[in-house]
C-alpha cells in the first residue's frame, strides 16, 4: 500500500487517502486501508460496514461507468472528525451523476420482475446525510457525508 | 467468500462466510448455482458468517432467487448479522427472501 497514506492531526481527525487504478481488484486494497483506520480509530463494527458499503458502490460506479477501458486513477478521500465522516471521490472520467443518472432502484415490484439497478446508489443515499455531485475542472467530484452512529 | 453446502432431506442449506464484493460476485454465483440442485425444494442461506454483503452481492442472491421461483423451489435466509439484516430491509430483500433467527425457524417454515 506505497500509496496509501493513513494521518492523524493533533488527536482531532483521522483519515487516509488513496488513489486507485479503474480495476475491480482494487477494492481488495480500499477494503484494507479502511480496516486500518477503522482500527486506529475504534470504529464499531457496523460503522465499518457502512463506510465499505458507500466507498465499494460509489468506487464500483466509477469503475463501470466513467471510463471504458481500465488503466485510469480515482482518488478517495476520507477524513473523519468525532462526529462525522466525509468522504470524496474523484475521477476524469466522463460526466457521471450517480444521483441523477443512475437508475431509480426497484423496492417494491414482485420477485419475478424486479430489477436491480440503481440499488447501489439507493443504499449509499441511505446510509449517507449528504451527498453531493459536482463536476469542475474536467472531473467528477462525488462527496458524502455520514454520521459515526448512522 | 467461502460457500459451504449441505442437504436436509429435499433442502439445501448453504453457509455463505466471510465477504461477498464486487471483486468475487461471479464466484458466488458460480458456487450457488453449482450447489443447487433441480431436485431442491427449499434453499437456506445461512448468513451467520456473513461478514459483508454490497450491491454486487445482493444482485446474485435476486437473480438466484428468480431461478429457484422457476423450480418452484424456496430461496429462505437465516441468522443475519444486524448489519446484513440492515441491507436486506433497506433493499427490500426481506420481502423476497424471507429471514429466519435461525437455522431451525428456518427449517421449520419450510416445513410448514
Amino acid at each position: 500500500m506505497s500509496d496509501a497514506e493513513a494521518w492523524e492531526i493533533a488527536g482531532m481527525s483521522n483519515g487516509l487517502t488513496l488513489t486507485l487504478e479503474t480495476r475491480p481488484e482494487e477494492l481488495e486494497r480500499l477494503t484494507a486501508a479502511v480496516e486500518t483506520l477503522a482500527e486506529q480509530d475504534n470504529w464499531p463494527a457496523a460503522l465499518t460496514f457502512r463506510v465499505n458499503l458507500v466507498l465499494e458502490e460509489l468506487v464500483l460506479n466509477v469503475i463501470n461507468y466513467a471510463y471504458d477501458e481500465d488503466g485510469h486513477h480515482l482518488d478517495v478521500e476520507l477524513t473523519c472528525n468525532e462526529e462525522d465522516l466525509v468522504i470524496e471521490i474523484t475521477d476524469e472520467g466522463r460526466p457521471f451523476d450517480p444521483l441523477h443518472d443512475a437508475p431509480e432502484p426497484d423496492m417494491e415490484s414482485p420477485m419475478e420482475e424486479r430489477r436491480i439497478g440503481g440499488l447501489g446508489v439507493y443504499l449509499v443515499r441511505t446510509m449517507t446525510s449528504d451527498m453531493q455531485y459536482r463536476r469542475e475542472d474536467g472531473k467528477n467530484r462525488m462527496t458524502v457525508a455520514m454520521s459515526r452512529d448512522g | 467468500m467461502d460457500l459451504k453446502s449441505t442437504r436436509e432431506g429435499s433442502n439445501l442449506i448453504v453457509d455463505v462466510e466471510g465477504r461477498v464484493d464486487g471483486t468475487n460476485a461471479m464466484d458466488f454465483q458460480t458456487a450457488l448455482e453449482g450447489a443447487i440442485q433441480p431436485s431442491d425444494q427449499g434453499v437456506i442461506m445461512d448468513m451467520g458468517q456473513l461478514q459483508y454483503i454490497s450491491s454486487a452481492g445482493l444482485r446474485v442472491i435476486l437473480l438466484v432467487a428468480k431461478s429457484l421461483q422457476k423450480q418452484n423451489a424456496k430461496l429462505l435466509g437465516c441468522s443475519l448479522s444486524e448489519s446484513v439484516r440492515e441491507i436486506f430491509a433497506i433493499s427490500g430483500f426481506d420481502k423476497i427472501v424471507p429471514v429466519h433467527d435461525s437455522r431451525t425457524d428456518a427449517l421449520k417454515a419450510l416445513e410448514d
